[in-house]
């Protein structure tokens, strides 16, 4: 019917089976990325001035833009050693030959490791991150590094310093959400099959709705953060950006586990993912919380508390799910109370802000970084002018609310106040999850996101619906607690739909569990067969 | 009590955070600050009771999952001449800057 | 006597003597390494790392906790200080705030008077250390390599009551650094830094004035000058009719004056927050058995004991315990020798303290051990060997490698006493000097004992000197 799929539109499992048969190599499948690559990015983003005329900004606003750093040679070089040690048959690693784009968050030794900014433009990393070393290790082939929210600060990749912005394949006149942007971007427009990413507040699992691909935020401490540049260091984690649940599965086993240079590392062991993937729901108990249904938030004026019901699409697809799961054999539970929902953003302002701004103290233009060029009179104009011209304007305004949240005036009040509120949206999930309690669940199903993707520039900055839409996806951070989106259907505009699984601490095989089960119930509905508008363009003008 | 954050409260917090600030970008960052004060005094109003702890980091990370302390051994890095080649200005295997300002007596 | 008395209290940071650094695993000890050349991501504070704590460093925390009587946190917690300094990589350093390691203990320091005075410590806690700078031509060099160095602080009240006090507690604290084996405690190689916290009252009052911090004392007596000098300073302020500021102030060492130091920005706000990249300490179940093993018998402890069970003068006793190692030494020479502990204890103070001293070594460290002291005194007090030979077989032992009783008996040191040997050697002497014996006949008694000297040295020291003298005496003549 339909001709073979490119490799690079492939899953990293198809690819694994189809080098060990021979029928694919894995030079083939880092060519066929890079071919991806030439024909759907547009031009390099950079950190130059963006004032592009109205044409350039129509031509741009067509492509995806997602890598900042792209390494071919090295890639190939790579893959052809990895076909090599298929040929003497030696095993290459779970993931072998799978073309991985990496957040330039991470990192990686020899390559610009930019987190975004003007800061780090010049920046050359002496060394690796363990969670990228660990997935090389696995036969994961570095692209190269891809663009994201300047120090991860953002929820639309807008604020990178290096514009043009990414463009969501759906439609790339729309964001493809953020931090993670350009990692699930990447992945949704075949320029790799993988990606890795960050989740602080959503930053996986909201791009990862947005584009339509598969994002987990695993438990706090199941990855390393070592060599990840660090953004909110309690609520900081790393994962997979993949496109079907089998792969994410795969990736997070490769690379979770102890790690001797980060102490919040958990020394939990790590199982084998893949047993979890063919278990189904039946007698599983799956939670529906009314909590995850409404924005609830202060109305800026008076400070009474405002609802905001989340939209007909989004709550019919999470609805939709819940009854195939219920078909499966999952019970589903409802409603479950999460009163504590509504305080994730608040906390998580307070909380965040007094890290990161700790966290970017060390960017004084002293050992590495950028310095200014300007004459400066002493040391203290010096960090001002550098720090002042490298830092963008999202990562002052978090800097300055950290220093304001931290101030030995307040500290009492806010920060503490915080810590101890997360207390409270740690028991929601405690009470959710606990076998003794009231619900005694196994995971809690969930809409990602209020919205859809939405146009770029059009939330930037100030809508009430750009701070609270993290809503649904933080409340898993401050708890700690794993968390997976998978894509579930299409907005009436084709703009792709993700619902979210949680469940309890280190318990991601039942997430892939309950994901797979998803994915096979609905591998025939039609939504499963559309694709990106960019690819669907490629494909009638080959 | 989060009150507004006045001209002068929000020069000592970039004095804090050490970065100039271009001209037209001073008033705009202090009336975004003024906008998010609201998340704070969401965040005051929250009744948490006397007894609830602070979490430090959602995980409870009780002895059975805590990494232990590492061993005293020396490894020492392989190249550390590739962290000074990042250096702005660097002379004879020193970081360089300009001098602190002081006050005279 | 001055009508107004000085109070002091101490804030000392000691650099911890294990291999590796505090949050990551380069060398500590770089003294003499050329700049970054001791340096990784981690302590360089590069994008991305993460600190892992060197347990080694709780280890030797909880044990100097413990010799100070505080009270050792089973849980504690590291904190971040937040400040901007070009030697400060990550723009914070890693500390203890609100739950240090250790809290409320006290250091027992012995005044000349025989009495002891309590000083409390306030508490003790870990941190890591900073790089360090140079200004050349007007700009800041700066070297890393000390950066992630392991420190303890320890914070005393203001108990202390003269510079003199000052000074001797951080000898004592010296030893006792030394002494636990937590640190080499040298200030001249910042191994051991003070800064002293300095007010006056009139003497008899007992509150607390503003005080000034003295910073930048690189020895024991740097701290007693600057101490004395900012005492007398505050004293002709206040007579004055001034206030004492609480200004921070920089000792000058060349040229013996304070100066009112460089105020460091953004002082004051260090907005501490819990360390969100480290668990807290935890101490197990059973720590006490595991850390506190093989807990020695503290310094001061050692010495009143050796007084009462060995019987040695204070003065004795102090010297023998300045050092761990030679008052171990002592008490197996006293074990392995019958005779009386005094005069072994005369003997370490003598000849073995000298050889360390000419050898730089410690007693650990010198290949003449305590049996082999033993033997020696015994040889002695057997007139095997005389005194001469005695002290001279230190000497030897230590070059050829050599046992005492070996040595003796291959070189024939045995004392010359009795024989016709003795005889013939003073007739030699006299033979050869008929000059003073015709003097020593005519009267010149005193010069008998120089007639023993030179048989002393014709005879390497080996012919008693007692029966030299009755032979010499014999010989000579008649002048009885």
């Amino acid at each position: 019917m339909s001709t073979d799929p490119d490799p690079c539109d492939l899953t990293a499992h198809e690819v694994l089976s189809r080098l060990h048969q021979g029928s694919l190599t894995a030079v083939q499948v880092v060519q066929s990325a890079l071919e991806r690559i030439r024909r759907v990015e547009g031009r390099r983003p950079t950190a130059a001035a963006y004032s592009p005329t109205p044409e350039e900004l129509a031509e741009d606003r067509r492509w995806v833009h997602a890598y900042l750093h792209l390494q071919g040679e090295s890639a190939l070089e790579r893959a052809a050693e990895i076909d090599r040690a298929l040929e003497r048959g030696e095993d290459p690693g779970p993931l072998a030959g799978m073309p991985l784009a990496v957040k330039d968050i991470f990192c990686v030794e020899g390559t610009p490791s930019t987190a975004g900014s003007r800061m780090l433009e010049q920046f050359i990393s002496p060394y690796t991150a363990t969670s990228v070393a660990r997935l090389e290790r696995a036969g994961a082939i570095v692209l190269g590094k891809v663009n994201l929210d300047e120090y991860t600060f953002g929820s639309s990749n807008e604020s990178s310093a290096f514009l043009p912005p990414v463009g969501n394949p759906w439609d790339p006149r729309r964001v493809p959400g953020g931090s993670s942007g350009a990692s699930a971007a990447s992945v949704a427009a075949g320029e790799a099959i993988a990606s890795l990413g960050t989740d602080t507040s959503g930053s996986i699992r909201q791009p990862a709705a947005f584009c339509g691909v598969v994002g987990l935020k695993p438990t706090y401490g199941r990855v390393s953060r070592f060599g990840l540049i660090a953004f909110a260091s309690s609520l900081d984690c790393v994962g997979p950006v993949t496109r079907d649940v089998s792969d994410a599965a795969v990736m997070l086993g490769a690379m979770a586990g102890p790690d001797e240079h980060d102490a919040t590392a958990a020394q939990v062991p790590v199982e084998d993912y893949r047993d979890f993937l063919d278990r189904g729901v039946r007698g599983l108990r799956i939670g529906l919380s009314p909590d995850y249904f409404r924005l609830r938030f202060p109305d800026p004026g008076s400070g009474r508390i405002q609802e905001q019901e989340i939209g007909g699409e989004i709550a019919a697809t999470v609805r939709h799910a819940a009854q195939l799961l219920a078909q499966e054999g999952a019970e589903i539970v409802e409603p479950v109370g999460m009163p504590s929902t509504r305080y994730g953003v608040p906390t998580y302002f307070a909380i965040s802000r007094v890290e990161a701004a700790s966290n970017l103290h060390r960017y004084d233009g002293v050992k590495y970084g950028h310095r200014t060029s300007q004459p400066v009179e002493d040391l203290r104009e010096m960090y001002r002018k550098s720090r002042g011209e490298a830092f963008g304007v999202q990562v002052k305004l978090r800097i300055l609310m950290g220093m304001y949240v931290s101030a030995a005036q307040y500290e009492k009040h806010y920060y503490q106040q915080a810590l101890r509120v997360r207390t409270l949206i740690r028991r929601d999930f405690e009470q959710a999850f606990s076998p003794q309690g009231k619900f005694r669940l196994d995971a809690l199903l969930a809409p990602t996101t209020p919205t859809t993707a939405f146009q770029l520039g059009a939330v930037y900055g100030d809508s009430v619906l750009m701070q609270y839409a993290d809503l649904l996806t933080v409340p898993a951070n401050h708890a700690g607690v794993p968390a997976l989106s998978i894509p579930a259907g299409l907005d009436a505009t084709g703009l792709p739909i993700g619902v979210q699984l949680m469940a309890s601490d280190f318990r991601e095989g039942l997430l892939f569990q309950v994901g797979r089960t998803y994915e096979r119930a609905t591998q025939d509905e039609a939504w499963r067969r559309a694709k990106p508008s960019l690819l669907e363009d490629l494909s009638a003008h080959p | 009590m989060a009150g507004d954050i006045t001209p002068e409260l929000f020069a000592h917090l970039v004095e804090l955070a050490a970065f100039e600030l271009p001209a037209g970008q001073a008033e705009y960052l202090r009336a975004e600050l003024n906008k998010q004060l609201e998340s704070i005094r969401e965040l005051e109003a929250i009744r948490v009771g006397e007894a609830i702890p602070i979490t430090s980091h959602g995980v409870p990370y009780l002895p059975a999952i805590s990494s232990r302390p590492s061993a005293d051994i020396i490894q020492p890095f392989p190249h550390p001449e590739e962290i000074l080649a990042q250096a702005p200005e660097s002379q004879e295997g020193y970081f360089v800057v300009p001098d602190i300002p002081h006050t005279e007596l | 006597m001055s009508e107004y008395e000085v109070v002091i209290g101490l804030e000392t940071h000691i650099q911890v003597k294990t291999a590796s650094k505090v949050f990551c695993r380069c060398r500590a000890d770089s003294w003499g390494a050329p700049p970054n050349t001791n340096i990784c991501p981690i302590c360089c504070g590069l994008p991305g790392v993460l600190p892992s704590l060197n347990g080694e460093v709780v280890v030797k925390a909880v044990r100097l906790a413990t010799a100070l009587q505080a009270h050792v946190s089973v849980l504690s917690y590291f904190a971040r200080k937040n400040y901007f300094y070009p030697d400060l990589p990550k723009g914070y350093q890693i500390s203890q705030y609100d739950e240090p390691l250790a809290r409320g203990g006290r250091f027992e320091l012995p005044l000349p008077d025989q009495a002891v005075r309590h000083i409390d410590i306030q508490k003790l806690h870990i941190e890591e250390d900073a790089g360090k700078t140079r200004v050349v031509g007007g700009r800041r060099w700066i070297d890393m390599n000390r950066c992630g160095v392991p420190l303890i602080e320890m914070v005393t009240g203001p108990d202390l009551r003269s510079a003199d006090e000052a000074a001797q507690y951080l000898i004592r604290l010296r030893q006792l650094l030394r002494w636990l084996d937590i640190s080499e405690a040298n200030m001249e190689r910042a191994q051991l830094r003070c800064d002293a916290n300095v007010s006056i009252r009139p003497r008899g009052s007992s509150i607390l004035n503003a005080k000034t911090e003295i910073k930048n004392v690189n020895s024991i007596e740097a701290v007693r000058a600057a101490i004395e000098t900012e005492f007398a300073r505050q004293i002709r302020e206040v007579e004055s009719g001034a206030r004492v500021m609480a200004w921070t102030l920089e000792w000058d060492e060349e040229a013996g004056v304070l100066r009112k130091m460089r105020e460091k920005e953004t002082e004051g706000d260090y907005r501490y927050f819990r360390e969100p990249d480290l668990l807290p300490i935890r101490l197990e179940e059973g720590w006490e058995g595991r850390i506190l093993a093989d807990f020695p018998e503290l310094p001061l402890a050692r010495r009143d004991r050796l007084v009462e069970q060995y019987h040695l003068p204070a003065y004795d006793a102090e010297i023998l315990t300045e050092e761990r190692s030679l008052s171990e030494y002592f008490e197996a020479a006293v074990r392995a020798y019958p005779g009386e502990a005094k005069r072994v204890s005369n003997w370490i103070m003598n000849e073995v303290l000298r050889l360390l001293r000419e050898r730089g070594l410690t007693a650990a460290e010198l290949k003449f051990p305590p049996a082999h002291l033993a033997e020696t005194l015994q040889m002695i007090d057997q007139g095997t060997i005389t005194l001469a030979t005695g002290k001279a077989l230190l000497q030897k032992s230590l070059e050829t490698g050599r046992a005492p009783r070996e040595l003796v008996a291959e070189e024939g040191l045995a004392q010359i006493r009795g024989s016709d040997e003795l005889q013939a050697l003073c007739l030699q002497v006299i033979r050869a000097h008929p000059d003073q014996a015709q003097q020593y006949r005519a009267g010149k008694t005193a010069l008998l004992q120089w007639f023993v000297g030179q048989v002393m040295r014709a005879s390497q020291g080996k012919a008693n000197p007692q029966e030299t003298a009755r032979q010499l005496q014999d010989l000579l003549g008649p002048e009885r």
